[in-house]
């Protein structure tokens, strides 16, 4: 029962770091910063879940695992919203965006420009 | 003096470096007319700069720097430069090496730190002063005095940085007519860019700005803060009381487990940065403001002083101290220790919130 | 063979993994030639850094290595926000000074045939210089 519970939890675990392996690659492999964006978020989110999912297996149901679950949470609140606002921030102050993606012109309200 | 290769450019080492600084490549020689045009373009802008009074923002703050770093005689002093600065580097990561192997083995007995006073305090710490994490009983108990000095450096540093933000510069007094007209028509300029704004925050969609009237005289909020983003509001709604609550736990276990004063008054002092990133200096002004700051930062530091005298007192005299010291391992036990870890909880997370806000908007 | 054994060797080759991707994401922050590349390698460090913490928790058997890891997280997203926010605000400040400055020099009355002037003389004054200037890497070609 422990070798398989241990052998789960590291197949989890071997998961969680291609999946940060994978991300680390495409921080080289894409040429601009939304792109990228999109290839680090991964790591924030499945990669934290399934190496820490991979150490609440191994552990068992006890305090511990219940504030690296507390952990995983709070990685699925914040990581999105700080996606966001360096979305938003590198939407505004970039100027390759046009090189880069096709922009919708719209009115941008507030703030100067 | 080193010699060049003649396609040095094409050759792996240059293009390594360029990799490693992520910046273009060097420009060609022959760019002359570029240069002239440039030389042109600054002084332009130079004048620019003494014709308006805003010399804080530049144009480019790396200009000199810059044309410093296209000036071809200093190509070869740079190389010569980059390589001391590696060996010299080098030499020092070497010597530091050296001295690590000479360095007694970790936990080996016959170290200098193994005397009798970390025997003491490991023997007798926790039925002295009833703490378990005896890190705690030493800085708070044995040398609560200590201290006492760190949380007054934080209290000065706050202090001193208050003094130097909030020194205005008196109007010049041989300010000239010239300027004077000048200073009135930026301030109708920013005017109609502040109506602008306005008018474009005032659209029935979206997040409306409240108007600025609404502020004291002289402590608008500056309209280049950027608005307020809904979908953060949300989430900080959610995440700031968790990490009030998170602090509070590190605060009240500061006995009982590693953590303790500094660490929970920063993760307070964070949630409130996080409050104020997410709903605006207008919110937190609700409940934090400079009268709250004052209160609690010279408040904390009385009572925490207070406490110290008391200790002093009854340690000269040889008195024993008349708080118990409850149970081990219980939240309320060890005495006066948890009183002092949340004053200088508190004491911390002002100094941090102050911080921020003075930097960001130099007033609460 | 035993569990802690067996677990001992696999969590020190995940940490080394993990400190060798790090060590990709920190080339990112220097290199990255945008301010937001930067932010998202750092704050891919943070995620990893996160990893290495529990794992090391785990390994040791040491509990309250997780409250520093809940703590380095809560950080590593206020360092997020708080810099696009405050980058944001510079940046637009920075743009509000710039247009007020056009302002100014549209504004600057009288003295604009001194500064044509004033660029004509630099120009020439930097002629020279630049020639100078410009011989001395031919000259530095004849030497290699």
């Amino acid at each position: 029962m422990e070798w398989v519970r241990f052998i789960i939890g590291s197949l989890c675990i071997v998961c969680g770091l291609l999946i940060a392996l994978i991300a680390a690659f495409g921080l080289f492999k894409f040429r601009f910063a939304l792109n990228r964006m999109h290839a680090a978020a991964m790591t924030d989110t499945l990669g934290i879940l399934m190496v820490l999912l991979g150490l609440i297996i191994m552990r068992g149901f006890c305090f511990d695992s219940l504030k690296l679950a507390l952990i995983i949470l709070f990685f699925w609140f914040a990581s999105p919203v700080s996606s966001h606002l360096l979305a938003g921030m590198e939407v505004e102050i970039s100027d390759r965006l046009k090189d880069n993606c096709d922009v919708e012109e719209t009115e941008r309200k507030g703030g100067v420009q | 003096m080193s010699r060049i290769r003649k396609n040095y450019e094409n050759s792996f080492a240059h293009r390594f470096l360029v990799f490693v600084k992520g910046d273009k490549p060097l420009p060609e020689e022959d760019h002359v007319e570029e240069w002239k045009h440039r030389v042109a373009e600054v002084k332009e802008t130079e004048r620019a700069e003494n014709a308006s009074y805003l010399e804080l923002a530049e144009t480019d703050p790396y200009e000199d720097a810059k044309r410093f770093a296209k000036m071809s005689d200093m190509r070869v002093f740079r190389r010569i430069y980059y390589v001391l600065a590696m060996l010299m580097c080098l030499m020092i990561i070497g010597m530091l090496i050296m001295n690590v192997a000479y360095m007694p083995a970790f936990g080996s007995e016959d170290t200098p730190t193994n005397n009798e006073v970390a025997e003491r305090y490991l023997e007798k710490g926790s039925e002295e002063t009833g703490v378990v994490n005896t890190v705690t009983g030493m800085i708070l108990q044995y040398r609560a005095f200590d201290t006492f000095g760190e949380t007054n450096v934080l209290f000065v540093a706050a202090c001193s940085v208050m003094i130097l933000l909030f020194y205005k510069t008196e109007p010049e007094a041989d300010g000239t007519e010239k300027r004077k007209r000048k200073k009135k028509a930026a301030a109708r300029h920013n005017d109609e860019a502040v109506a602008q704004a306005e008018a474009a925050a005032e659209t029935p969609d979206g997040s409306v700005t409240a108007p600025s009237c609404a502020w004291p005289q002289g402590m608008q909020e500056k309209e280049t803060e950027p608005e307020r983003d809904i979908i953060l509001q949300n989430v900080a709604r959610v995440v700031v009381p968790m990490i009030f609550l998170f602090g509070l736990y590190i605060l009240l276990n500061g006995h009982l487990s590693p953590g303790g004063g500094f660490s929970g008054g920063a993760v307070i002092g964070a949630g409130l940065i996080l409050y104020n990133a997410a709903f605006g200096f207008r919110a937190t002004r609700r409940f934090f403001d400079e009268k709250v700051y004052d209160i609690i930062k010279v408040g904390s530091l009385c009572l925490y002083a207070l406490i110290i005298a008391y200790y002093l007192f009854t340690g000269a005299n040889g008195i024993a101290s008349i708080v118990p010291l409850g149970k081990l391992g219980a939240i309320i036990s060890s005495g006066l220790i948890l009183p002092i870890n949340l004053l200088v909880g508190l004491e911390v997370a002002c100094t941090m919130y102050a911080f921020y806000a003075l930097f960001r908007r130099g007033t609460f | 063979m035993t569990i802690p054994a067996v677990s001992g060797y696999f969590f020190g080759s995940a940490i080394i993994v993990i400190i060798l991707i790090m060590f990709a994401c920190l080339l990112r922050a220097i290199r990255g030639p945008e301010i937001a590349d930067r932010i998202v390698a750092v704050n891919m460090l943070g995620t990893l850094t996160i990893m290495v913490i529990c794992i090391l928790s785990l390994w040791q058997n040491e509990s309250y290595l997780l409250d520093v890891a809940l703590i380095y997280a809560m950080i590593s997203f206020l360092a997020v926000v708080v810099l696009t926010r405050v980058y944001l605000g510079v940046h637009r400040e920075h743009l509000m000074n710039r247009k007020n400055r056009e302002y100014f020099a549209e504004y600057a009355d009288g003295d604009a045939a001194s500064v044509a002037a004033d660029a004509a003389a630099a120009v020439s004054g930097t002629d020279n210089a630049e020639n100078a200037s410009a011989a001395a890497p031919a000259g530095k070609g004849g030497d290699v």
